[in-house]
């Protein structure tokens, strides 16, 4: 083992690594940084000042955009109870348990656009869902899933709940499955119901996951639904699914204005920072009262 | 300078072509279409083949996907990495690269007959030069089913020419129990190759709709939000299919060919299979007449085509290669393996059997045509006006002078997004007629 006195020696060694971090995230990055106050064609354009956020700010598509972001973060409370709620009902292992958690994950490992693909057929308004509600008496629910633009952002809400759930269930079985036994057979014998073991016992000793995976959800519904709304309804119809994501897709590659693409990008990884700062100062406040 | 040496090839060729150079040189050529015409990718390896066979020396293929087409090829070209033959889509998705530079114009490269017959529309030019020579054309079409049509008691030989007569038409088949007029617009492209049709029967040139485009000429007049308005006058009647919202361009298409829908708009090289598996009851018609514009009533032809990069160091031997697959062999060997017609008009069109093929040859490609106006639509307008207009009229969730009004304002956003290119598009409409 190498022993030094001095402080600087450990920095030396891992330099090369930080250096080539800094290279692949940081110099992108200062790029985007830079070309969101160029205009750019190719790989330069003039400086244009914040003229591409005022351009941005003004206009009706990017303010659906962000709409339907916000309209797709309703589904992070709904993934995680899915979760959670499967997760333990899985616990108490039910018989074939094991069957049904890998039945469950399924979705998780197909690729999004063979899940859109898929989906996209079943919920088309003369598609075997509408045929089999409406075979069964229930016409209110035969709804233009994928061509009404009510209804379209909450079908890509659908799948991503769907898909995403998955991955839910098997973390927080894992967490549960590394509980204390003793707690819970306590709680048991003191004569809490399913209920009161679930939000007393279980759930705040779950606390850390699920906050967890709920930043991972708000992070994935506002940077992550691209594969889903692009293979599923492409924006349409009209703006009504139009997501940030798809706009600087459309800003970048279609209409060939990389400042604008950079300008929503800068905006995007701002907003992140400041919410991976709220939640490392919730989670700090949270272990500061655990301790106390 | 091209070499002097003629290659064998050189006597096959027409008159007014000029021997190939016996080049040898590595060409490089990135291109796109099997998605909308398969045995492309089997035409091109036998022509790259064939070339090579005759001296030219090798071509290094790509075949890309739809959604790099353009970003690919100018990422490349600016990072001056660009293959010496680059696949263009017509109008703007390559006169932007003309803008920027990346694209060499043809001519001195490419002889003038070639670059005259090959079909590549109007729209491929700029301040006088051409950009691309055609490949293949694409007639903006209405398929409609002559077997729905019997049924509902129209004549299905004289199908309607003017709007009236398509209401009636609409009418007669919705009475006979089937969608009359439709399609799917889930993604967006029924709702581009409408427009191009019906705003053409508002203009007299197709710089006119680049004044429109660029905001020098008002959306929001009724003559040029007619498109719309007659859309949503289809919808109010009650005329289209009604999952039409949540089905995909050709999905909707399949409808006529299954006999679930009267008419929808289409495209020419669907033609053969599609007439083929309806055992001939296929019927192409252009969109009825509602305009009063001098482009209104003409057949609407597009072309896929082929240009020669600025970053090229072998642009000689790239032209010998654009005239070798407008030779008249190429030419025929297209036909052959694709079963589908190239653009260039000294094709000896006697090997079609299908009279519907023919009648799209005849009536398209060698009539009196225009230009498919939706090439000349900037990406922006694409997105944030067409797509949204088309969708929201469709679903009953905007009127068309509600369009107008949309569109207008989306122009205007392009303008505040692309100063820079308004310049070379009041250039580009002087080019076209204004």
């Amino acid at each position: 083992m190498i022993r030094t006195r001095n402080a600087f020696v450990p920095y030396l060694f891992v330099a090369p690594c930080v250096a080539l971090l800094a290279f692949i995230f940081g110099y992108p990055l200062v790029k985007i940084f830079e070309f969101s106050f160029r205009q750019i064609r190719g790989f330069t354009g003039p400086f244009v000042g914040l003229r591409n956020y005022q351009l941005i700010l003004n206009q009706p598509t990017f303010h659906d955009a962000i709409t339907n972001n916000a309209k797709l973060l309703l589904a992070v409370p709904i993934i995680i109870v899915i979760s959670v709620l499967i997760a333990i009902v899985l616990f108490e292992r039910v018989r074939g348990w094991r069957v049904y958690r890998t039945i469950l994950f399924v979705p998780y490992i197909l690729s999004v656009p063979i899940v859109a693909v898929v989906l996209k057929n079943i919920f088309q308004f003369n598609g075997p869902f509408n045929e089999t509600v409406r075979a069964l008496g229930m016409e209110f629910l035969a709804l233009d899933w994928l061509g009404d633009p009510n209804v379209a952002i909450w079908t890509i809400m659908i799948v991503v709940i769907w898909r995403e759930v998955g991955f839910g269930i098997v973390l927080m079985l894992s967490r549960l499955l590394g509980l204390n036994a003793e707690t819970l057979e306590a709680a048991q014998l003191d004569g809490a119901n399913w209920r009161q073991r679930v939000l007393y016992v279980i759930v705040p000793q779950m606390r850390g996951i699920i906050e967890f995976y709920a930043v991972v959800n708000i992070i994935g519904m506002v940077a992550a639904v691209f594969a889903y709304v692009f293979m599923v309804t492409k924006g349409g119809p009209g703006t009504s699914t139009q997501v940030m994501e798809l706009y600087i897709f459309n800003m970048l590659t279609r209409n060939a204005l990389p400042g604008i693409a950079s300008a929503v990008s800068v905006m995007l990884f701002i907003a992140f920072v400041i919410m991976i700062l709220i939640l490392f100062f919730l989670l700090r406040r949270s272990r500061s009262r655990e301790l106390a | 300078m091209k070499s002097a040496t003629a290659l064998s090839l050189g006597a096959t060729l027409s008159p007014v072509m000029k021997p190939f150079a016996q080049s040898g040189v590595d060409l490089s050529m990135w291109y796109w279409g099997e998605q909308e015409l398969p045995g492309l990718q089997a035409y091109v390896d036998q022509a790259v083949a064939a070339w090579s066979d005759a001296g030219g020396g090798t071509v290094d293929v790509l075949l890309q996907d739809t959604d790099v087409v353009i970003p690919q090829f100018q990422t490349a070209a600016a990072a001056n990495n660009a293959p010496d033959v680059q696949f263009l889509w017509n109008g703007i998705y390559h006169m932007e690269s003309v803008w920027f530079g990346y694209l060499s114009p043809l001519n001195g490269l490419v002889s003038d007959a070639v670059l005259a017959e090959s079909g590549a529309t109007d729209l491929s030019h700029f301040e006088g030069n051409q950009y691309r020579v055609g490949w293949y054309p694409l007639q903006m079409v209405i398929f409609y089913n002559k077997v729905l049509f019997d049924n509902a008691g129209l004549d299905a030989d004289a199908p309607p020419a003017t709007w009236d007569a398509l209401l009636g038409a609409c009418d007669a088949l919705v009475s006979s129990g089937v969608p009359a007029f439709g399609g799917g617009i889930q993604d967006g492209f029924w709702g581009e190759w409408y427009f191009g049709q019906a705003l053409a029967q508002s203009l007299d040139t197709p710089g006119e709709a680049i004044q429109l485009f660029i905001g020098d000429l008002d959306f929001r007049e009724p003559r040029y939000r007619e498109c719309w308005t007659r859309l949503e006058e289809l919808v109010v009647n009650g005329y289209m299919n009604d999952d039409m919202s949540s089905l995909e361009l050709y999905p909707g298409i399949d409808k006529v060919v299954t006999g679930d829908l009267g008419m929808s708009l289409s495209i020419g090289t669907r033609i053969p299979a599609d007439n083929a598996a309806m055992d001939g009851n296929l019927g192409i018609m252009k969109l009825p007449v509602f305009g009063q514009g001098a482009l209104a009533d003409k057949p609407i032809v597009d072309s896929q085509g082929l240009g020669i990069s600025t970053n090229s160091a072998n642009k000689d031997e790239a032209a010998d290669f654009l005239e070798f697959l407008n030779s008249p062999g190429q030419l025929d060997a297209f036909w052959n393996v694709t079963s589908w017609m190239p653009s260039n008009v000294n094709w000896d069109s006697s090997v079609i059997e299908d009279p519907v093929v023919q009648q799209a040859w005849d009536e398209w490609n060698l009539g009196e045509q225009a230009p498919y106006v939706s090439n000349l639509i900037p990406a922006q307008f694409w997105t944030d006006a067409m797509f949204v207009a088309s969708q929201s009229i469709v679903g009953g969730n905007m009127t068309g002078e509600e369009a107008g009004e949309q569109n207008a304002r989306v122009v205007q956003e392009w303008r505040d997004f692309n100063p820079d290119l308004v310049e070379n598009y009041q250039k580009w409409a002087e080019d076209l007629g204004n």
